[in-house]
This record gives structure tokens, C-alpha cells and sequence, in this order.
């Protein structure tokens, strides 16, 4: 780390989060917004440049103490942070043609760039304040997207979202509190803060805090409910980030803070625990959802259950390799996620003809989600086999590939049913090449980049995939899911969609209570600003002032 | 006596007797001018008193003790003293940046002068010039009497603040203000004569140097005390700030809302830091603690249910009080941390004084340009009034303690001590106040930035009265960038004593 003159690499990490940020903030002039699409593609990379020539390992420390403001590099912000740059400049060309004819794109660029500069900065930021700014710039700023289109649904979606954001903030906060507490001097960096964890008294407080503020961000049951409303209602490029890369902060902050190398056995099989059953709980109410974008949102929360199951394995151990593994699974996760969303979008503008290209397509990416031999996300299932183990865990988590199979399976149907496909005078139409050849290229990239990367992140060969015991026990899970789609598309059962947001629903009970809290609150003030009750109340705080101060002996003969 | 620590600067006693009688030579010649001089005067008064400001400012910082003056060379106890260590210095600087972006706002525009009826009228600078002196008064007397005089000082020109349009409900709320600021002056002046019966001098660093345990004394501190909580409108004394602070013009609201409500803070910190015995202190704070998260969930819970924007801002500030008074036993403990806890409390204090005062503004001018102030009807105003909404988004910002505001790092340091003193309590109301402020403050932005439903009618209104209080917002946001440690600059001349002044 070296304070003072800053060499190219530590410029290029600093450009990457501050280039969208400024362009962000420039966008706010009316002139400059009009170029605010543009400006998008220009955003992105700096960050991919930085992904590409910055060693990993890299640090440095921008202002020093007491604000010790420092970047890091490390493996799982590498990861997290090239695909979220690769995602990004891809969608962001697709967004630039997606919002031609909206005439509110330029505000949707605004929080385009400002959630782009919070989403990097997340995974670059090695000090405490600093990570908890950009947590809540990626987050806030998300709510842009989210509600873009200001529909009722969008405003309900944006209202959810915003309350659990601030509910998030405010947990996570007193956690970083008391976890600074333990080192000396003001802002430390995560690394020491996390590492005095095991000798603070309040290791408990601290660990419930961290793990309810992050899983909500990454849609853990029961904190969940924003995410099927927020990601189905965002524009379609809109969804693909938020469900690309603005989930994926809650990932990182669990790698960042959760203690690598201290094992924490009941807290980790906690973590396991919640994660596998969201990864279940996602699929079956997905599998009820009718628009592509819900069933895709749901998906997301099921996968952000195997991530969650993959650290809580990893924490329970001590594993000190799970969270790079972890980040190359989210890293998996991101692309196809980000392509499947802008595949909705494409099949929405092609006819019949095309539309059967569209579908081969998003199958592809279904399947490589749910772990299909032979393509990248079988090397992301296969990385986190390790972690978890053979065990009854195990077994769930490859079980829950066959449900992912199956959920999959019904967003390709979903997407069918989205095509121009019942249009007949939609017959040739096809996507514009604006919008297929982002997702076409996203696509190959997202089945195929995990080979480059796997051996670098897991430090293992790909023989062992490639062997037939490899192949089976990546295959039986996706053949297990198609059976049970065939099975299920032959004799549907009458199932009806749960609405998005599923539990949200039990909180409906609680506006009343809210409301009478309210009004309880308004009477009892105006109670209170009455004269005579205030002019009681001067007089009684001041006996009671007196009293507190007054416990000696002097009063007591005013004592019976 | 000192001279000036900085080559250049008038020595650092003249500086602390011109910030209080310059606003007072400027208020006489307004007796004679018609508003649109008053206002230019004002204008070039106010410039003048916040160049004074910065000089305290940094003669404090350069000397590194606190600044001292000596009216007529007489030393306490046979004379007056005035005294500002780091903490007056800040609520000096804090003032007059407030109250020059105040007269900047109200004033009548070069471009686009607004009708006559429209102008504010020359009582209006009148009363903004005799706040000032008073407020600066308060800052850098350390004698109860004086003290006294500022505080009625005070008073008396900020109830006509708040009843200058002559409206019938503004006159009420005004007579309400009055009266219970009377309650707190009578019991103040009680507390002071006590004081004096006992110790024979008025000045606060020579009776503290005296003061021990004993009925009088704490009758004395019980009764100014209260006072002062009627002052500050503590909850559940509060009930004249809502009508006073919604229903004054813009301009005073936030005048009233950011730093008036901030002169009897400042004496209850002076009372209970410098004056009181600790073992006095201890036992009190946890009351004052009590009544301050009270007022932070009762207040903020109101807020929530509020339908006019002003009401709602007003409510806001008697919810963020509170959080000045969970100082209290925080910084009164001794312990390492609760030096971060008085920091915390007065960075709190001042991005509560920002914030507010950008808050009041910009529903000033939504007002103006809407015609109303109902909370329903704003929805869209982001892209009619961007600068305006932001300023009010930014303002609310630091009051929900988010970063990169203020109101985050002091929320924060505040937060630490509680951890660290053990008083989980307070820990908690801080995080429930931060909720409920997100509460309060997302019900007027989010609909903000939605689309309206027709496009809203408006009446135009000056830029650059928008970008005022958005500077003060900006300010606001830019405390957060205070290193998260307690503050050296706020322990310059503490503990107070007169030594500084020595010949």
C-alpha cells in the first residue's frame, strides 16, 4: 500500500468506480442526459480495463487515516467485478436500443450509472465506511431501475423495495459498529475489523445483524418479498443488472465479512440451512409465476439460496476457499441471469421463425444454469461440490439443480408464450440487431467464460468433469427435471400463480396496526400540546430532574 | 490582553465583541431605510459578521485555546467575560452560514424583483439582525446573567418571526411560543439567582470551580434546566414548536428550526458539562436521554403522519432534537468514548442546522411555486423543481444518517459510545430514529420522482433562491466528510477555566 503518488494500476482501479459515478452526476444536467445512453457504454470500461490489467492482490490506500480510504483487488471482487463490467457494457447497448422511444431514458441513465458506480465501488472497497457508502449508493440508486416505468406495480415494487433497503441499512450499520469497535482507530479496514471478530463480546449481535442485512439484499427466504416484485417490474435491461450484478452486493458483503478461517459451526449450518430451502422455495413458486421476468426473479432467488448455502458451508468449516468459490458461482450466476432477462426481450420482438432461435438460445443458458455437462455452469455447480461435501447437503444441492431444470424449463415455455409468435402479421419480424447481438454475445460469454476461469479460481483440473463419473452426476439432476417437466407439461396440474412478492401478502394484517399506531401517536401528541398537560409536564420534569439529583439525605424526610 | 494569533486579523477580543454588537450597529440604520435598503444593508452585515465568524473560527484553531475578551479590562468575577473555545467557534461559524444563506434566500432578486407585497418587510431584517447578535451572545457569554439577557433577547425577536405575515393562526402560535419560552425564561432566572445566592458570582467557570453537592444547587440546576427543555421544545414541551415553526414564513422557519432552537442546547451542554458537578451529571443524563428518545419516537412517528410538508419538516425537528439529549449520558460517563459521543452530538447538532434550514427552504419555495404544501399533491415535482427537490432530498439524506451526509457520521459516533458505554437503549432508538426518518423523509422524495398524474401548475420561482438551499444541503452532506474520530478542534479550551485570559 503506498499513500501519496499513485502509480496506473491504482488509477485504473480508482477510474473504474469514479468514471461512472461523475458521469452520473454530470447526467443530472439536462444536456448531458441527452447523451446519457451513450455515456453508458463509455461507463463500463474503465472497470473492464481494470479487471483485465490490475494484478489481483493489488491495494491502495487513496486517503490515509483517519478516513483510510483504500481500494483491493482480490480474487472474489475480480470476479464479481469483470462480469459486472462485461454485463453492464453489454446491456447497456442493449438498454441504449431497448429505451429508443422512451422518453424518460435519460433519467433512467442517470440511475443506470449511478447503480453501475455503487455496484463496482461495492467490490473494489476495502475499508468499512467506504463499503457501507457504496452499499448504499448500489442500493438506493437501484431503485431507479426498479421503478422506472411508474406503473402502479413499479410504485408498489419501489415502496417494497425501499423500506427493506432502509430496514438493510439500518442493521447493517449497527453490525459494522460494533464490529469496528474491536480495532483501534476510526474506519478500519474490513480485513481488521472482521478479524477482531472472534474476540468481541458481541460476536453473536454481530453475525445475526450481518447475515439478515446481506441475505436480504441476495433475496433469502424470508426476505425475499422485493425481489419477484422489484426485477419483474424494471425495464428489461433493468431487470438484468438488478438481477445480474445488484444482488450479487449482498454477496460480497457476506465474503468480505464473514470470517474466512474461523469456523463457526452453528451460525454456518444456519446460513446452509436457510440457503438450501430458499433454493427449493424459489423453484416451486416460480414454477406458478406466468410471466418470464417473475419466473426468472424467483430463479434468481433460488440461486442466490445455493451461493448462500455455499458460504454457510464454508463458514461453518472454516473454509477459507469457499467464498473465491462462492464468487465464481455468483459470477456464473450474473451472466446467464443477466442474458435470460435480455432473451425476454428479444423474444418479445421476434416472430415465429426467429422466436425458435430465441428459445434454443435461452434453453442453453436454462440448462447451464442447472449444471449440463459440457457447458460453464456444470464447472460452477462442480466448484461448489467441494464446499458443501457429499453429504445430505450435497444431495440437496444437486437436487435443487433438478429443480432449476424444471423452472428453467418453464421459462422457455413462458417465453414462447411471450413471442409475437400468436401475431400473424408478426410473421418474419425479428429482433433488431441492437438487441440480439448483445444477447447473443452475452450468451456465448456466459456459457463459455467459466472455462477460462475455472482452473485459475478452483486450482483444479477439468479432467474430473470431463471423467463419466463426472458427467452422470452432473446429468441425473437436468434429466430429473426434464422428466418432470415432460411429465408435468403432459398433465398440468391446476395450480394457480402465487402472486410476486408470495408472503408480502401476511403483512397486509399489519396496515392497520400500523395506521392505529399512528393515530395512537397523533392523539397522545395532541394530548400532550395541550397547555395544561404541558405546563404539568414543565413542572413534573423539572421534580423529576430535582429527585434524580436529589437521592441523598436532604429528601428523605419528604420520604414517609 | 491577547493579541490576534494570526498576523493579519484584528485581535481575537475585538473579534468576540464585534460578533455580537455588529449585527446590533447594523440594526439601527434599518430603523430609517425602506425594505429594499434594509435588505442590501442586511445583506452586507450579515457578509461582514461571517468573515468575524471564520476570524474566531480560526484565531481558536491557530491558538489552540480558547479566545478571550474582557469587557471594560475587568476580569470575572468583578467583570465580564466572554469567552469561545472550539464548540462556541463551530456554533459561530455554523450561524452565520446559516443566517447569510437565510438573508441571501429572502432577499429580493436582482433580475426578477418580486411585487412589493411580496418583499420581506424591514422588521424582517430587523429581527434576523437582533437573532443574530443574541444567538452569538449565547455562544461566547459565560455569565448566567448575560446569559439571561441574550435568551430573552432571543425570544423577543424570534416570536415576531414567526407571526410577521399577521395571519390569525401565525399570531396564535406565536403567543403559544411566547408564552411557554416565558415558563423557561422564569425558571431560568430562578436557577441563576440560586446560583448566585450560593456562590456569589454569576459567571459559570467560577461558580463550577465552587459548586458542590447541596439542595440549592440542585433546585438551581433542576429549574434552569426545564427551561431550557421548554426552549428547546423537548418532548412532551413541544407543543408550541409545530404551529410556530410550520406556520412562520420560510425564510424564519428556518432560521428558528436550525439555529434558534440550538442557543438552549447549547446552555443545557454548557450547564452539564462545565457547571454541574459529575456526579450530578451522571445522574441526569439518563432522564434527559429518556425524554430525548421519547421525543425522537413520538415526533418522528407524527411526522409520519403528517399531510402538509411544513408541518411534517417542523415535527422532524422536534424528533431530531432528541438526539441531541441521548448525548447527555453519553458524554457525561467517563470514558475514552465519550469524547466521540460529544463530537457525535455536535456534528449533529450543526448537519441538523444545515440540513434543516435547506429543508424549510425548499418547501418555502415548493409553496410558492405549488400553492400549497400538501403532501398529497407533490407528486411529480421532481422534474418541475429539480434543484428544490434535491435540496430537500439531500437535507433528508443526512436526517435518515445515511452516507456520505453528516447526520451518517454522527449517527455513527453517537452509535459507538452507546455500544461501548453499554447502553444498548440508546443504540436502539438511534437505529429506530433512522427508519422512521427514512420514513418520513421517502414519503415526500419517492412520490417526487414519480410521474404526475397532470401536469402540476406552477408559479415560477427564482434558480437561485433554489440553489441557496441546496448549498446549505451540500454543506450538510459535506460534514460527512469529518473524520469518524472524536474532534480535537471541539476540546480546544476545554475544560473551560480563565486561564487563557492570563496577563
Amino acid at each position: 500500500m503506498t499513500a501519496g503518488t499513485l502509480g496506473g494500476s491504482d488509477l485504473l482501479l480508482l477510474s473504474a468506480i469514479l468514471v461512472p459515478l461523475v458521469l452520473g452526476l454530470a447526467a443530472l444536467k439536462p444536456w448531458v442526459r441527452r447523451w446519457g445512453p451513450t455515456l453508458a457504454l463509455v461507463a463500463p470500461l474503465p472497470a473492464l480495463a481494470a479487471v483485465l490489467l490490475v494484478p489481483v492482490g493489488q491495494s491502495v490506500l487513496l486517503v490515509p487515516a483517519p478516513f483510510r480510504l483504500t481500494l483491493a483487488l482480490d480474487a472474489p471482487g475480480a470476479l464479481l467485478l469483470g462480469g459486472a463490467a462485461l454485463l453492464w457494457l453489454l446491456a447497456g447497448i442493449y438498454a441504449r436500443a431497448y429505451l429508443k422511444d422512451d422518453p424518460e431514458r435519460g433519467a433512467f441513465s442517470v440511475w443506470w450509472l449511478l447503480t453501475m458506480a455503487g455496484a463496482f465501488a461495492v467490490f473494489l472497497v476495502a475499508d468499512v465506511a467506504s463499503f457501507y457508502l457504496a452499499y448504499a449508493l448500489v442500493s438506493f440508486a437501484a431503485y431507479g431501475l426498479a421503478a422506472h416505468d411508474d406503473t402502479a406495480e413499479a410504485r408498489r415494487a419501489g415502496r417494497v423495495y425501499l423500506a427493506l433497503t432502509v430496514l438493510g441499512e439500518a442493521l447493517l450499520i449497527a453490525a459494522f459498529v460494533m464490529l469496528a469497535s474491536s480495532v483501534s482507530g476510526a474506519n478500519p479496514l474490513i480485513r481488521d475489523a472482521v478479524a477482531g471478530l472472534a474476540q468481541s463480546p458481541w460476536r453473536g449481535a454481530i453475525l445475526g445483524l450481518l447475515l439478515v442485512g446481506f441475505t436480504m439484499k441476495m433475496g433469502l427466504f424470508p426476505l425475499h418479498v422485493w425481489m419477484p416484485l422489484a426485477h419483474a417490474v424494471a425495464p428489461v435491461p433493468g431487470s438484468a443488472v438488478l438481477s445480474g450484478i445488484v444482488v450479487k452486493a449482498g454477496v460480497i458483503g457476506l465474503i468480505r465479512f464473514l470470517p474466512a478461517d474461523l469456523p463457526l459451526a452453528q451460525w454456518g449450518m444456519a446460513l446452509l440451512t436457510a440457503g438450501l430451502f430458499t433454493a427449493f422455495y424459489g423453484v416451486a413458486i416460480g414454477l406458478t409465476q406466468s410471466h418470464p421476468k417473475r419466473a426468472l426473479a424467483y430463479s434468481t432467488v433460488s440461486q442466490m439460496g445455493v451461493v448462500a448455502a455455499v458460504l454457510g458451508a464454508g463458514l461453518a468449516a472454516g473454509d477459507a476457499a469457499a467464498p473465491s468459490l462462492a464468487a465464481f458461482y455468483a459470477l456464473n450466476h450474473m451472466l446467464l441471469k443477466g442474458a435470460m432477462f435480455l432473451a425476454v426481450g428479444v423474444a418479445m420482438a421476434s416472430g415465429p421463425r426467429h422466436l425458435r432461435l430465441v428459445l434454443i438460445g435461452a434453453a442453453v443458458l436454462g440448462l447451464s444454469l442447472a449444471g449440463l455437462p459440457f457447458t460453464g455452469g456444470a464447472l460452477a455447480k462442480y466448484a461448489v461440490k467441494a464446499p458443501v461435501g457429499e453429504g445430505g447437503a450435497g444431495i440437496l444441492l444437486a437436487l435443487s439443480a433438478g429443480g432449476t431444470t424444471l423452472l428453467m424449463a418453464r421459462y422457455v415455455l413462458l417465453l414462447a408464450a411471450r413471442g409475437k409468435g400468436a401475431d400473424p402479421a408478426a410473421g418474419e419480424a425479428e429482433a433488431p440487431p441492437a438487441l440480439l447481438v448483445p444477447w447473443a454475445v452475452l450468451s456465448g460469454v456466459a456459457v463459455l467464460l467459466p472455462f477460462a476461469l475455472f482452473t485459475p479460481v478452483t486450482g483444479l483440473g477439468l479432467g474430473g468433469l470431463f471423467s463419466l463419473e463426472g458427467i452422470i452426476k452432473g446429468l441425473w439432476p437436468v434429466a430429473l427435471g426434464l422428466a418432470v417437466a415432460a411429465l408435468l407439461y403432459q398433465k398440468p396440474p391446476k395450480v394457480s400463480e402465487i402472486p410476486a412478492g408470495d408472503i408480502l401478502a401476511l403483512t397486509q394484517g399489519l396496515r392497520p396496526a400500523l395506521r392505529g399506531l399512528l393515530s395512537a401517536a397523533v392523539r397522545l401528541d395532541a394530548g400532550l400540546r395541550h397547555w395544561s398537560s404541558a405546563a404539568l409536564a414543565l413542572v413534573l420534569v423539572m421534580v423529576a430532574l430535582a429527585v434524580a439529583m436529589g437521592e441523598p439525605q436532604w429528601l428523605q424526610p419528604l420520604w414517609p | 490582553m491577547s493579541g490576534g494569533a494570526l498576523p493579519g486579523l484584528p485581535p481575537a477580543d475585538m473579534l468576540l465583541v464585534l460578533a455580537v454588537i455588529l449585527p446590533l450597529f447594523g440594526l439601527l440604520p434599518l430603523l430609517l431605510l425602506g425594505s429594499r435598503l434594509a435588505e442590501r444593508l442586511t445583506l452586507l452585515v450579515l457578509a461582514a459578521g461571517l468573515a468575524v465568524a471564520l476570524g474566531i473560527g480560526a484565531e481558536v484553531a491557530a491558538a489552540g485555546q480558547a479566545a478571550t475578551a474582557f469587557i471594560g479590562g475587568w476580569r470575572p468575577p468583578l467583570g465580564v467575560g466572554l469567552r469561545a473555545d472550539g464548540l462556541s467557534a463551530v456554533m459561530l461559524v455554523m450561524t452565520a452560514v446559516v443566517l447569510c444563506a437565510t438573508g441571501l434566500y429572502a432577499m429580493t432578486g436582482p433580475a426578477t424583483p418580486r411585487a412589493a407585497g411580496e418583499r420581506m418587510p424591514t422588521a424582517f431584517w430587523m429581527l434576523l439582525l437582533c437573532v443574530w447578535s443574541a444567538l452569538n451572545l449565547v455562544f461566547v457569554a459565560e455569565d448566567l446573567f448575560t446569559l439571561y439577557v441574550a435568551l430573552e433577547l432571543l425570544t423577543f425577536a424570534a416570536v415576531p418571526l414567526v407571526c410577521l405575515d399577521g395571519k390569525e393562526g401565525q399570531i396564535e402560535a406565536a403567543l403559544r411560543y411566547l408564552v411557554f419560552a416565558l415558563f423557561g425564561s422564569v425558571l431560568y432566572l430562578l436557577g441563576t439567582v440560586l446560583i448566585y445566592a450560593l456562590y456569589g458570582t454569576l459567571d459559570i467557570i467560577l461558580a463550577a470551580r465552587r459548586a458542590s453537592v447541596s439542595p440549592g444547587l440542585v433546585v438551581a440546576l433542576a429549574a434552569m434546566t426545564a427551561g431550557m427543555m421548554a426552549k428547546a421544545a423537548l418532548f412532551p414541551l413541544h407543543l408550541w414548536l409545530p404551529p410556530a415553526h410550520s406556520g412562520a414564513p420560510p425564510a424564519a422557519s428556518a432560521m428558528l428550526s436550525a439555529v434558534v432552537i440550538k442557543a438552549p442546547i447549547f446552555l443545557l451542554v454548557r450547564f452539564w458539562l462545565d457547571l454541574a458537578p459529575e456526579s450530578l451529571a451522571v445522574k441526569v443524563g439518563p432522564i434527559l436521554a429518556g425524554l430525548g428518545a421519547a421525543a425522537i419516537l413520538m415526533c418522528s412517528l407524527v411526522a409520519l403522519a403528517q399531510h402538509r410538508l411544513k408541518l411534517l419538516i417542523a415535527y422532524s425537528t422536534a424528533a431530531q432534537i432528541g438526539y441531541l439529549f441521548l448525548m447527555f449520558p453519553l458524554a457525561a460517563a467517563a470514558s475514552a468514548w465519550s469524547a466521540l459521543a460529544w463530537t457525535g452530538g455536535a456534528l449533529h447538532l450543526a448537519s441538523h442546522a444545515f440540513s434543516k434550514a435547506a429543508m424549510f427552504m425548499a418547501a418555502g419555495l415548493i409553496a410558492e411555486a405549488v400553492g400549497h404544501d400538501r403532501i398529497k399533491g407533490l407528486t411529480g415535482l421532481g422534474r418541475a423543481l429539480p434543484v428544490s427537490v434535491a435540496a430537500f432530498g439531500l437535507g433528508g439524506l443526512s436526517l435518515m444518517g445515511l452516507p456520505p451526509a453528516g447526520g451518517f457520521v454522527a449517527k455513527v459516533m453517537l452509535l459507538s459510545a452507546a455500544v461501548h458505554l453499554g447502553n444498548w437503549w440508546i443504540a436502539l432508538v438511534i437505529l429506530i430514529g433512522g427508519l422512521l426518518a427514512g420514513g418520513y423523509v421517502l414519503r415526500v422524495v419517492v412520490p417526487a420522482l414519480q410521474r404526475p398524474a397532470a401536469p402540476l401548475a406552477l408559479r415560477p420561482v427564482a434558480g437561485w433562491r433554489e440553489w441557496v438551499a441546496l448549498a446549505l444541503a451540500l454543506v450538510a452532506v459535506g460534514l460527512g466528510f469529518v473524520p469518524l474520530e472524536p474532534s480535537a478542534y471541539l476540546a480546544i479550551g476545554r475544560p473551560a477555566s480563565w486561564a487563557e485570559g492570563a496577563p
